[in-house]
């Protein structure tokens, strides 16, 4: 019961605690009108290039958009504990790490997929793209695998914050790294063999395959093995982000590194 | 080092910045490994039993941070006690109870980030309580508050002793540890130099008597000659605004006012005084010897 409230009440509580972009006037400009001028810049690039097609572009935006809060956010509920010397606190408490850690995750997964739903949802009016109403439910199935992966991508990144000193910047160089690597906007297909060959083993680029092929019609179980392999490197990234905040506590044990800025 | 806290007992831990004070603390409530020797609260090694002392023990920090800023004080508690698996039921009836304890009620719906640093004090003091630790470890929770907020927060501190508390205290403001430590410790370079209840450490320096001299720009001269003067132990100069106090530690029989103001001829003087140690003045010449 204790590590369930942990995991839902203390992960909610931490989420409103720590991600600073709680405020409508961040919040709707940096997760509401930024996905939507991102898929309208390059849906226009497209066009005016004459490569694409807009719901190529809409999809791939409107999925790449769901890392800002996905990476962002865990990164901040993570980070945010060193800077304001919660952490220590926090560590001090005989809560199990693994509740502790996982249930910051779920509303970061949650904004990730509404932050994706609104692009998807926004930029199809805006773009005159049609996808019927049977294309939907899928297509917010995939949101959220991919919203999960790039959960995971957060937590390597929240980890790696607790001793790298400027979280923001490197969440941009790896936002940037996504958007090239994953076939946001060019297909892995016309990508160099190695860009590609990096792009399959980031989170993201199989979801957005996945939701490409259902927005054109593809059945769930046809694209049910890319959104395995999404939730698998997802979960790969989890783990691994678990794993190093564990080693971290461990080493800010024998190195009084904690609180070291 | 090495030293025993008693259950019920207010320790006291004094000792200059960098002595050792939170370094120790951080070893007992398990954020710090020690490099060697052995250390354990309740019977409990702080390496191998970390889960069962974690579950018993509470600690606060002084400062503005260690809160979240975004949440309500409330919520800060709320938190906090989910963390340390305190029953939904209980939540509430434990956190009325702290909040009444620090003299809170009533704010606790409001952000921290508009509290002011007493408050957020006593806030960690309630957080740090929310389990109802047997152990209680404060790192200097005083510092930088007010004077009426200090003195809140001692009664504060004070009443957890009446609740059976054991509480580990380090300050810098020597009235604090004399009015609230049942026993002090002082370190220095991460060794005691002295242990025992505040008379017994008064005592125990001997310093004698404190001649305390208001002067308005005494030359480093005169300090260093009246520093010669046979029965004065050692010369303290304590900058205020506009004046400087010197504080000669005297030995108890001697009577030095009249040789101390002639040296001081050509210089303006203000108020004069004797006065016996404080447990300030055991501590300057224990950390300075």
């Amino acid at each position: 019961m204790t590590n369930t409230r942990i995991f839902f009440v203390g992960g909610l509580m931490s989420f409103r605690a720590q991600f600073n972009w709680l405020n409508p006037w961040i919040l709707v400009p940096a997760l509401l009108v930024s996905p939507v001028a991102q898929i309208l810049l390059f849906a226009y690039v497209g066009r005016a290039a004459g490569v694409g097609d807009d719901q190529f572009f809409l999809v791939g935006n409107a999925l790449n958009y769901a890392a800002i809060p996905c990476m962002f956010a865990m990164t901040f509920a993570i980070s945010g504990e060193r800077w304001g010397q919660t952490l220590g606190l926090v560590l001090v408490t005989p809560a199990r790490r693994l509740p502790l850690f996982l249930g910051r995750a779920l509303p970061v997964i949650v904004t990730g997929w509404c932050v994706a739903v609104f692009g998807l949802a926004v930029g199809s009016l805006l773009l005159g793209v049609r996808m019927g109403a049977t294309v939907w439910p899928g297509l917010v199935l995939a949101v959220c695998v991919t919203s999960l992966s790039c959960t995971g991508l957060g937590l390597v990144m929240g980890a790696a914050c607790l001793r790298v000193r400027d979280g923001a910047t490197l969440g941009n160089v790896v936002f940037l790294l996504l958007l090239v690597f994953c076939g946001t906007n060019v297909a892995l297909e016309d990508l160099p063999s190695w860009m590609a060959a990096v792009g399959e083993r980031l989170p993201l680029t199989h979801g957005i395959e996945a939701a490409r092929q259902l927005a054109s019609g593809a059945t769930l179980g046809s694209v049910s093995d890319l959104l395995v392999r999404e939730l698998a490197i997802g979960l790969g990234y989890a783990a691994l982000g678990l794993a190093t905040l564990g080693w971290m506590e461990r080493d800010s044990r024998r190195r009084a590194t904690l609180e070291r800025m | 080092m090495s030293f025993n806290v008693e259950r019920g007992e207010t320790f006291g831990l004094l000792g200059p910045n960098g002595a050792g004070k939170t370094t120790t603390i951080k070893m007992l409530i398990t954020l710090l490994l020690p490099t060697s020797g052995s250390a354990s609260v309740l019977g409990l090694d702080v390496v191998t039993d970390v889960r069962e002392v974690r579950r018993r023990i509470g600690y606060v920090f002084g400062g503005d941070r260690g809160l979240y800023d975004r949440l309500s004080g409330l919520d800060n508690l709320r938190y906090f006690a989910e963390l340390y698996g305190v029953e939904p039921r209980e939540q509430r009836r434990r956190i009325g109870a702290l909040l009444e304890l620090v003299g809170m009620t009533g704010r606790e719906g409001e952000r921290v980030e508009g509290y002011s640093r007493g408050m957020r004090q006593r806030l960690h003091i309630a957080r740090g309580l929310l389990h109802d630790p047997d152990v209680v470890f404060l790192d200097e929770p005083s510092i930088g508050i007010d004077p009426v907020g200090a003195r809140e927060l001692r009664a504060t501190i004070a009443s957890l002793k009446d609740q059976g508390k054991t509480v580990l205290l380090t300050t810098h403001y020597m009235f604090e540890a004399d009015e609230l430590s049942d026993r002090i410790a002082v370190i220095r370079a991460g060794e005691i130099v002295a242990e025992g209840t505040p008379a017994e450490l008064k005592r125990r320096v001997a310093i004698g008597r404190v001649l305390e001299v208001e002067t308005y720009g005494v030359p480093e001269p005169v300090v260093s000659a009246l520093a010669e003067l046979s029965a004065v132990r050692s010369v303290a100069v304590e900058e205020r605004d506009q004046f400087q106090v010197l504080v000669l530690q005297c030995d108890a029989d001697s009577d030095v006012t009249q040789e101390v103001l002639a040296r001081l001829s050509g210089v303006r003087v203000g108020r004069v005084g004797v006065r016996e140690p404080t447990l300030e003045d055991a501590y300057v010449q224990l950390v300075t010897a």
